[in-house]
C-alpha cells in the first residue's frame, strides 16, 4: 500500500541504490535495537545460572542451558499468585469494560437521542479535567474498596477514549438496517444484540484488546490501592523485585538468610525471567494486536 | 413552541405542538431502552470521574482524623506556592516535557518516512511488526529492560561504549543522565507505534502528486520534501498540539519506574511529587492542592490544544 511500485519502468541509478541500502539498513538497525534487549533477557533466563554473572548484554544466545530459573519462578508462590491475580483482574475488568463501553456507545451513537450532547459533554469533561490521584484514593477509601480487587477492576472501568472510538464506529451503522429490524418487530435490545453487535465484531475485538493490554499492564493503581501483597498483580510483583530492587520479594527472607533455594540462583537471571514471564501474554496476543490495532489506527482512530 | 392546543387528542410524536411533558413522555417511551443501555457506563463515569471532583475539596480543608474536616481556604495553596520543592518539580516537569518534544516527537516522523521508502511489502511488514511491540509493554517491564541495558557491569550500552574505551557509567543512578534515560526509553517505546499514525497520513496522499513529481524529474529526496512532508503536515500539527496539551504530565507511569533517591532532583515531576507527599508522607491536603494545580493548568492546556488544533487542522483532541 504505502509505496506500491511507483512507475516500475524507472531505472535506479547507483546513487539511488546506495540510498535505498542506507534506508533498509537503518530500519533493520531499529529492529535490532527493539528486539535485542528482549532476546538478551530470554537468553539470560535460559542460561545456566552459574554462567550468567558478567554475561554480556549484547549476547542473544544462552550460555549453557538450564530451565532452573523458569521452574523456580513458575513454582514460586508470589509469581503464581501474581499471575492468577493479573488474570483475574484483567479478565473481569476487560469483560466489564467491553460490555459497558459497547452498551453506552450504542446509546450515544443514536443521533436523535435526547440529551445525547449533554451526556457526551459529561464524558469529554472527564478527559479534560482529572482531579488527581489523591481524590481518587479517598473515593476508593470512602467506598470501602481499598485493598479489594474491585478497586483495581472498577477503576475507570469504562474508558472515555475507547468509548469515543466505538461511538464513531456505531455512527456508521446504516439507519436503514435498524429500521428494517424494527419493522420486523425487534425491540431496541434485540436490534442491538442481534443486528448491531454481529456487525461490530472487529471493532469490539479491537476495544477488547485495548482493555486487555491496558489492564494487564496497569500497575500504579494496584500499587496504591492494594496493601495485601497476596493480591498484587504480576506487574507489581515485578516492580518490587526488579525496579525497586527488593530481592526478598522473590528470594524470600528465609532463603536469603540461609542461602538456600531461590537464593542460590543468580539474581540477574531471576529478574530476566520475571520480565519475560510478564511479557509473555502480550507476546501471545501480539499477532491479534497487529491485525486489529494496525487496521483500527490506519482507519482514523487517533490514539491507542 | 409551547402549545395552544391542550385538548389531548392523540397527536403524532413528531408534531411540534405537543405539550412539553408529553413530548418527553413520548420520547421516553421511544428512547428508554437506549437509556437503560447507557446507564451502567454513565454511572461509572459519574462515580469514578465526578465523585473525585467532590473529594478534591480536601485541598481547601484541614484533614482531621475524626471528621469533620475544617475549611481553611487557600492555606494549602499558599504553602505549596512558597515551597521550593514545588518549583523544583514544576521545573523538572517542564524540562522533561520540553526534552521529549524536541527529541522524541520527530523520531516517529522519520521512521514513517523511512518505512514509506521500502519497496518490499514483506520487509516493511517485518520491520513494523518488530518496532510496534514496545508500545504494548508496561513501563515496569520497560524500566526492567532499561535497568538491564544500562547496567554498568554488563549492560549492552556500557559494553558498546567500553569498546570505544569509555569508562562504564551507572546511567540509572546518575543524576546527569536520568532525564536522557527518560527520553531514550520513551523513544524506544513509542517511536515505532507512533510512526503508524504518520504512515496512515502518508498513505492518504494522492498518488498522482508523486507521478507528477516524477514526470518533473524529482528524485527521492525531492519527492519526500515536496510531496510527502507537505502531505503529513496536518497530522504533525495535530499530534504536536496534542503533545503540548499533555505538557504538565510528563508521564507518571514512566517516571515512577525510573525515579530513585539519587535522581530525584532531576526527574521528580508534579505527579510523582503528589504521590509521594500524599500517599507516602500523608500530607493529603497539600498533595491534593498540588494535584488540583496540575489539573486546572492541564485543563487549560488541553482545551487550548483542542481549539487551536480544530482551528488549524479541523481535527481536535476528540
Amino acid at each position: 500500500m504505502a509505496s506500491a511500485p511507483r512507475g516500475t519502468a524507472i531505472r535506479r541509478t547507483p546513487l539511488e541504490r546506495i540510498e535505498y541500502a542506507i534506508i533498509v539498513t537503518t530500519l533493520l538497525a531499529l529492529v535490532v535495537v527493539t528486539l535485542q534487549p528482549i532476546l538478551n533477557l530470554v537468553a539470560v533466563s535460559f542460561s545456566d545460572p552459574a554462567k550468567v554473572a558478567g554475561k554480556s548484554g549484547l549476547d542473544i544466545w544462552p550460555s549453557g542451558f538450564s530451565l532452573d530459573v523458569w521452574l523456580l519462578l513458575l513454582q514460586h508462590p508470589n509469581v503464581q499468585r501474581g499471575i492468577l491475580n493479573s488474570i483475574l483482574i484483567t479478565g473481569v475488568a476487560t469483560a466489564i469494560g467491553v460490555i459497558g463501553t459497547a452498551l453506552m456507545a450504542w446509546g450515544l451513537s443514536r443521533p436523535k437521542l435526547p440529551f445525547r450532547r449533554a451526556i457526551f459533554i459529561l464524558v469529554l469533561i472527564t478527559i479534560v479535567f482529572e482531579p488527581g490521584i489523591i481524590p481518587d484514593y479517598f473515593l476508593m477509601k470512602r467506598m470501602g474498596l481499598l485493598d479489594s480487587y474491585w478497586s483495581v477492576i472498577l477503576y475507570k472501568a469504562v474508558n472515555a477514549w475507547y468509548l469515543i472510538i466505538l461511538v464513531r464506529f456505531f455512527e456508521e451503522v446504516p439507519e436503514e438496517l435498524i429500521e428494517a429490524a424494527e419493522l420486523d418487530g425487534a425491540n431496541a435490545f434485540q436490534t442491538f444484540f442481534q443486528v448491531v453487535l454481529p456487525l461490530a465484531k472487529p471493532a469490539l475485538a479491537t476495544i477488547a484488546l485495548f482493555y486487555l493490554v491496558f489492564h494487564w499492564n496497569e500497575f500504579f493503581r494496584a500499587m496504591i490501592y492494594l496493601t495485601d501483597q497476596t493480591k498484587y498483580p504480576l506487574q507489581v510483583v515485578l516492580r518490587q523485585f526488579v525496579v525497586e530492587g527488593d530481592k526478598l520479594a522473590i528470594v524470600g527472607a528465609e532463603n536469603a538468610a540461609n542461602n538456600i533455594g531461590v537464593a542460590q540462583i543468580n539474581l540477574k537471571a531471576l529478574k530476566a525471567g520475571m520480565i519475560i514471564i510478564t511479557i509473555l501474554p502480550i507476546l501471545a496476543i501480539y499477532p491479534l494486536i497487529l491485525k486489529f490495532f494496525t487496521k483500527g489506527t490506519m482507519s482514523g482512530a487517533l490514539k491507542g | 413552541m409551547s402549545s395552544l392546543d391542550h385538548s389531548a387528542t392523540a397527536i403524532p410524536a413528531s408534531s411540534g405542538n405537543v405539550p412539553k411533558f408529553r413530548r418527553i413522555a413520548v420520547g421516553f417511551r421511544r428512547w428508554w431502552p437506549y437509556y437503560v443501555m447507557l446507564a451502567p457506563g454513565l454511572v461509572f463515569f459519574l462515580i469514578w470521574h465526578y465523585l473525585p471532583i467532590w473529594e478534591a475539596k480536601m485541598a481547601f480543608e484541614q484533614v482531621r482524623i475524626i471528621p469533620p474536616n475544617i475549611w481553611v481556604g487557600l492555606k494549602h495553596f499558599q504553602t505549596l506556592f512558597s515551597s521550593p520543592v514545588f518549583y523544583q518539580v514544576l521545573a523538572n516537569t517542564l524540562i522533561i516535557s520540553t526534552l521529549k518534544i524536541i527529541f522524541v516527537f520527530p523520531v516517529p516522523i522519520i521512521v514513517a518516512l523511512l518505512l514509506n521508502e521500502v519497496r518490499s511489502g514483506k520487509l516493511r511488514k517485518f520491520v513494523q511488526s518488530a518496532i510496534y511491540l514496545p508500545h504494548f509493554l508496561s513501563w515496569v517491564v520497560i524500566a526492567g529492560i532499561f535497568i538491564a541495558i544500562l547496567s554498568p557491569s554488563d549492560g549492552a550500552v556500557n559494553q558498546i561504549t567500553g569498546f570505544f574505551g569509555a569508562q562504564p557509567t551507572a546511567f540509572m543512578t546518575d543524576g546527569n543522565s536520568s532525564r536522557w534515560v527518560l527520553v531514550f526509553s520513551e523513544i524506544w517505546r513509542s517511536a515505532g507505534w507512533d510512526s503508524l499514525l504518520y504512515l496512515a497520513a502518508i498513505i492518504g496522499i494522492d498518488q498522482s502528486l508523486y507521478e507528477a513529481a516524477e514526470l518533473d524529474g524529482a528524485n527521492r529526496w525531492q519527492k519526500v520534501l515536496h510531496v510527502t512532508i507537505p502531505g503529513i503536515v496536518p497530522t504533525i500539527a495535530t499530534l504536536f498540539i496534542l503533545n503540548m496539551g499533555m505538557f504538565l504530565s510528563a508521564d507518571l507511569n514512566q517516571v515512577i519506574n525510573f525515579l530513585n533517591d539519587v535522581n530525584r532532583g532531576q526527574i521528580d515531576i508534579l505527579d510523582t511529587y503528589v504521590y509521594r507527599i500524599g500517599l507516602k508522607t500523608g500530607e493529603y491536603s497539600l498533595a491534593t492542592a498540588a494535584g488540583l494545580f496540575k489539573a486546572v493548568f492541564g485543563m487549560i492546556l488541553i482545551l487550548s490544544a483542542h481549539f487551536v488544533s480544530k482551528r488549524l487542522t479541523g481535527k481536535g483532541v476528540w
